[in-house]
């Protein structure tokens, strides 16, 4: 059965669709990375999966359950929105968090502490929030969400706004969770992290969604016509090719597109002509280039429309 | 709703906010700013009677002045021999402050005295003048007319009313004057009350909307039980202030009754209400005990009125983004807690009235006009009753209200809301 499944589900603000009829599921175990720019309706997907915005029609289900007050303590939530009480100490404030979660007072007390070991934290606990450094805040912001030790875990852009060494650590984190059997939703705009990551994506333009899927099948379905070029010497001569579009260009790297069935093979016969070859290799689109050209071919879609 | 949920939150709100100093300085502070506001105006009157007028007495009769000097030695100085020219000047140059001519006519007839003078000293000045010359006038009249002492005994006596309530348990001699005194300190306190503890609701959730806990809040649990905690943490913070306030009170009286009646000399014999009875007989009126019933009175509407109004302003705090933003949503929440204080005079007046039940049973003016009435009169009982269940039920229906609102309003960053557009959350899902 799967953990999330949204059904048909429109949300309304006043007469704008925020969110319009999607649906997608998304299986136990998996980290399912929901993209899209902003205004797309991520985090108001997001909010009615936890039960703080409900739905003008459709319907979500946690575990096969309607979503409910229930249903919110099986979901450990990370808002885009960070905050926490700037006057109450770290530890009586995780407590409160977990306990309003559902937990009692001792499993919450070792679950906390635990956590607190995890991330070096424990003499913060005497401390108020507004003492703590912003990368120590995200820190508790993040024993906060996971302190009950739920089965479900949704981060909204939990990447923004971190240092890279906490980055690095919530990524570690969320790694280690799905090797625990957990499932996690979350959603970026950072898409090295979708390509690390995430086991399954779905994108949003507008609204609805565009494109939902095995991350590594979507890959292939969008076919190997992407090249990763490294080069010594002068690059000009790309410009003179015609049918081929440069996702990211310095002065010895290009990631090439090839738009017009141009063979590759031609591609290379013109390079090695041209400059030393550092790396020419055929790969698929990265997750970039699968939201770029998605959304765009979406958005043109609605204006001719 | 759930019941451990609530708990949760109702002592996180006490309990964080019990030991801030703000609470501290509070508690310690409305009782002085109460004592200054009844003190203040106390000691500007003694002051003002301090300053002396002096006022000149041209005396033709020669038998008016010393009636008019036993009556204040200070402020009537006999000018017999002085032109009305000097007079004047001694006006203008502010010598004197005034002047009046006692003639001969003056006293046969019945015609008008003429202080003339500089302006100074105001209307209470003009009032005691008159007085003492209506005073004056009417023994030198008596004597002239050689009536007897006992005439001017009787002429002397003054009846005045005192007032006693019939009730069940037998006849009280408590004051009406008294009682509609402490009618009217119980209204302005829960008048201050509403605001001061509307104003830390209010302030709360624009904090946790500012501080954008309120997401992580709301995915653990309903408005409806955050605002419910909320509310009634901070209520139990004011009956824990209340509490404070009213021990430190009844200690005071205690430490107090001794001391007064050291200063003024007396034996010290405690009386019921905690005075000297040389000390009570001095105040215009009697200091009533005030019975449980009232005391529970008080309790219970300050109570239930403050939380009809803090789930008001709950409503406006999560419909703004800071405070400075909440005056214009404010307005609508003050005129139903300054009406009553215009209404207090008739309800005292006449606390049986139709107007005096009408009002009093209107929910938002209840906790205000209610323990006025209780206190002055007794109120049928199924007038209390029902109003206390009306406020009641109005706020089931405001918090429920203001919980909608809320639901939408704390994730609205950055956008001021119109009263339609709060109407029109009322409605959303």
């Amino acid at each position: 059965m799967s953990v999330i499944e949204v059904q048909g589900v429109t949300k309304l603000f006043g007469t704008t669709k925020a969110v319009n009829d999607v649906s997608f599921s998304i299986e136990p175990g998996k980290i399912y990375g929901i993209l899209g720019p902003n205004g797309a309706g991520k985090t108001t997907t997001i909010r009615m999966i936890n039960y703080i915005m409900i739905p003008d029609s459709g319907e979500i289900r946690v575990h096969g359950e309607l979503v409910s007050p229930k249903t919110q303590h099986l979901i450990g939530y990370m808002p885009e929105e960070r905050g926490l009480y700037k006057k109450m100490k770290v530890g009586e404030q995780l407590m409160y968090l977990a306990q309003l979660k559902g937990m009692d007072y001792n499993t919450a007390k070792k679950a906390i502490w635990s956590w607190l070991e995890r991330f070096e934290a424990e003499t913060w606990v005497k401390k108020e929030i507004s003492e703590l450094s912003k990368g120590m805040q995200q820190k508790i912001q993040f024993i906060a969400t996971v302190a009950h030790n739920p089965d479900i875990y949704i981060f909204d852009e939990p990447f923004s706004g971190l240092d890279p060494i906490n980055s690095e650590l919530l990524k570690e984190v969320i790694l280690e969770l799905k090797t625990a059997g957990k499932t996690v939703l979350f959603s970026t705009h950072r898409m090295e992290q979708v390509e690390q990551m995430c086991d399954d994506i779905c994108l949003y333009s507008e609204g609805s969604k565009v494109l939902e899927g095995n991350l590594a099948k979507i890959k292939r379905s969008f076919g190997r016509n992407t090249v990763e070029f490294e080069f010594e010497g002068d690059g000009s001569f790309l410009d003179n090719i015609g049918g081929l579009r440069f996702n990211n260009r310095s002065n010895n790297f290009a990631e090439i597109v090839i738009e017009n069935g141009l063979d590759p093979h031609a591609l290379l016969k013109v390079a090695l002509e041209n400059v030393s070859i550092i790396r020419f290799e055929q790969v698929y689109p990265s997750v970039q280039e699968i939201f770029i050209q998605t959304v765009k071919y979406h958005s043109n879609k609605g204006v001719t429309a | 709703m759930n019941f451990s949920k609530l708990l949760l939150i109702f002592k996180r709100e006490y309990i964080t906010r019990i030991r801030t100093k703000a609470f501290i300085i509070s508690t310690i502070l409305a009782p002085l700013a109460i004592i200054l506001l009844i003190a203040i105006p106390i000691v500007l009157s003694v002051m003002e009677t301090e300053q002396r007028q002096i006022i000149g007495i041209q005396d033709e009769v020669n038998t008016v002045f010393p009636r008019l000097s036993d009556l204040n030695p200070d402020r009537y100085v006999l000018m017999s021999s002085v032109s009305v020219d000097s007079l004047r000047n001694l006006v203008l140059q502010e010598t004197i402050d005034g002047y009046i001519i006692i003639t001969e006519d003056l006293v046969q007839n019945n015609i008008d005295a003429e202080l003339l003078y500089s302006g100074a000293g105001g209307i209470n000045l003009i009032a005691e003048i008159r007085s003492d010359i209506r005073a004056a006038l009417q023994d030198e009249r008596l004597d002239r007319a050689e009536v007897g002492e006992g005439v001017k005994e009787i002429l002397a006596q003054r009846t005045s009313l005192r007032t006693r309530k019939i009730t069940e348990t037998g006849d009280e001699t408590t004051d009406t004057l008294a009682l509609f005194m402490i009618g009217y300190i119980m209204c302005f306190i829960i008048y201050g009350a509403m605001f001061g503890y509307g104003a830390i609701i209010m302030r709360s959730v624009i904090e946790e909307k500012t501080s954008r806990i309120i997401e992580v809040i709301t995915s653990s649990v309903k408005p409806f039980e955050l605002l419910m905690g909320k509310v009634l943490g901070v209520g139990a913070l004011g009956l824990t202030q209340f509490a404070i306030w009213s021990l430190s009170a009844a200690g005071l009286m205690a430490i107090a009754a001794p001391v007064a009646a050291y200063f003024m000399g007396g034996a010290e014999v405690p009386s019921q209400s905690g005075l000297d009875p040389q000390v009570a007989a001095e105040l215009p009126f009697e200091i009533p005990v005030v019975g449980a019933e009232l005391w529970i009175t008080f309790i219970l509407f300050f109570l239930l009125g403050y939380l009809m109004y803090s789930a008001l302003f709950a409503a406006v705090g999560s419909a703004v983004d800071s405070e400075s933003d909440s005056q214009q949503l404010m307005l609508p929440i003050m005129i139903p807690i300054i009406m009553p204080m215009l209404f207090l005079g008739r309800v005292a007046q006449d606390p049986g009235s139709t107007f005096s039940t009408i009002t009093s049973l209107i929910p938002f003016f209840s906790p205000m006009l209610m323990p006025v009435r209780v206190a002055m009169t007794d109120v049928p009982a199924w007038e209390y009753f029902l109003s206390i269940a009306l406020m009641f039920g109005t706020f089931l229906g405001l918090i429920w209200l203001s919980g909608r609102i809320y639901r939408v309003g704390i994730l609205m960053y950055g956008k001021k809301a119109s009263f339609s557009e709060m109407i029109k959350w009322v409605r959303y899902n």
